[in-house]
């Protein structure tokens, strides 16, 4: 990769999912972003964020995680571009917490022991791809508009809280999903549940919770006449996806809804082969849906 | 159920516990005036035998040990719904955090188990490999829980599906992440961190 032909250049940091259970999210972001020469360079031995566990019972070591892998993204330089919204949450509220609480950021420099990096932004895709690359800049390298689909854009718990902290976009009414994916030529559809929780990480210790909730949130997009659901975060698609079936099972309503990474759907849309985005790693079978629209 | 007078004192509100809470939270546990918005919108309240507001409520009353026995602050989900919608500006969901670590501290006097099995099998597969190897993590966590069964449908198929890595490899830093946990540990015995 040479960066100089690079429009935008980024540091990168997948986080742990995207090296195993959302791998397509990963794929499908590496050819969105080299589609649209926007340099991606991942973080040298970058470490386990903490996510949700970490920061429940230890603070601190949460914000030591964190800061640490902020150091080593400054290796790389530039921004750090996060794709899964619970690191991107993580990564963030530790700049935030660190940078007014002096007692918190000595503790946290003792056990890097380094210094805590505020320089680069922590930044998730959809703000790098809406406001540093452009919507008009997007929409000017769609060659197969995504028209026919009737996306739900769910944005879940983390992209846009705490409310002080993401500044992606408004916590409570926010629309850089739809704004992002109707640049491809996607048309959105208006619902309740884009920003109830999906069970989260109890999808391990208590899945029962997910089946509930998850199972509320299909029942809202289908209710709302979309004909997949659209998430930016690993675990969101988790239990949309990879539990459907069971929720089906548990709830006795029938949803078959294709559950996309928007990086799948972006990058569709700007002409990567269908090949590159992992659609034969989804659990639902998007296949049919894409073939129906011509998208495929 | 019973009514009787309330009695608000600082002799009944342990404005001890209080005083921890709030430094471990940077939130405020006095300014709640019990409006209920927190619960209101909290996605996991019908699995909570103590919905948010309440567990506000019994710490300014200073019931506090009656909140870390219970199984509440362990399915909250950190999903900041509560935190962002406090008119008083209650960080509930720092709070969690908060109670999470007393109990946890004090090797969990909650009934609630498996979320915390689950926790603690995470953060111990940062500290061995420096990521999270989903496999490892569903595997032990299966055994240890004694649900053997658990999900034996879901595992072949996200095999096959290339979702879960069979093989993987520690991160090259990982003396490096160690020494981050023993010199949080460290701190602690010096008693410079909480
Ligand atoms: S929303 Fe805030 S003030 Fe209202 S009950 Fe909850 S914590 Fe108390
Ligand atoms: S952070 Fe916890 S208590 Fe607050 S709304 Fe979410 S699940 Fe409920």
């Amino acid at each position: 990769m040479t960066p100089a032909k690079n429009l935008l250049n980024y540091s990168y940091y997948p986080g742990c999912s995207l090296h195993a259970s959302a791998k397509e999210y990963d794929e499908s972001t590496r050819g969105l972003f080299r589609a649209l020469k926007i340099g991606l360079h991942e973080v040298p031995d970058w470490l386990c964020c903490g996510a949700t566990p970490a920061h429940n019972v230890d603070e601190l070591l949460s914000l030591s995680l964190c800061a640490k892998n902020l150091s080593l993204a400054e290796e790389v330089g530039g921004d750090l571009a996060v794709a899964c919204a619970a690191c991107f949450s993580r990564l963030k509220v530790t700049q935030h917490r660190l940078a007014d609480n002096e007692e918190k950021r000595r503790q946290v420099e003792y056990a890097i022991d380094g210094k805590v990096s505020f320089d680069n932004k922590v930044k998730h895709l959809l703000e790098i791809l809406a406001k540093d690359f452009g919507l008009d800049r997007l929409t000017a390298a769609v060659r197969k508009p995504l028209e026919g689909l009737k996306v739900a854009c769910y944005y879940g718990c983390l992209l846009t809280r705490p409310p002080e902290v993401p500044e992606l976009d408004d916590c409570e009414a926010p629309t850089i999903m739809e704004r992002v994916i109707g640049a491809a030529g996607a048309e959105t559809v208006t619902w309740s549940h884009r920003m109830e929780c999906c069970g989260a990480n109890f999808t391990l210790s208590r899945p029962g919770v997910v089946l509930k909730l998850s199972g509320d949130i299909l029942a809202s997009a289908k209710a709302a006449g979309a004909n997949c659901i659209l998430v930016a975060c690993p675990l969101c698609h988790g239990n949309l996806d990879i539990r459907q079936k069971e929720i089906e099972e548990a709830s006795g309503q029938w949803f078959g809804m294709p559950v996309f990474y928007m990086t799948q759907l972006l990058a569709l849309a700007v002409g990567v082969a269908p090949a590159k985005l992992g659609f034969d790693s989804m659990i639902v079978n998007p296949l049919p849906l894409l073939k129906e629209k011509g998208l495929v | 159920m019973k009514h009787s007078k309330m009695r608000l004192s600082t002799e009944t509100m342990n404005l001890g516990f209080v005083r921890k809470v709030e430094a471990l939270s940077g939130s405020s546990v006095r300014r709640c005036f019990q409006c209920g918005k927190c619960s209101a919108g909290c996605p996991m309240r019908s699995f909570m035998e103590h919905p948010p507001n309440r567990i506000v409520r019994f710490l300014q009353l200073g019931q506090y040990e009656r909140v870390l026995a219970g199984r509440s602050i362990w399915y909250c989900a950190s999903c900041e719904t509560c935190t962002t919608r406090c008119p008083n500006k209650v960080d509930l969901a720092a709070i969690m955090d908060a109670l999470r670590k007393c109990s946890w501290d004090a090797k969990g006097p909650s009934k609630e188990s498996l979320v915390q099995l689950a926790n603690r099998l995470f953060i111990e597969n940062i500290r061995t490999y420096g990521r999270q190897y989903e496999m490892r993590l569903a595997a032990v966590f299966n055994v240890k829980s004694g649900q053997f069964l658990k999900d034996l449908m879901l595992g072949p198929k996200l095999i096959t599906k290339g979702k879960l890595r069979m093989f993987h490899q520690k991160n090259r830093n990982i003396a490096e992440i160690e020494n981050i946990f023993a010199r949080i540990e460290a701190l602690r015995k010096k008693g410079e961190a909480p």
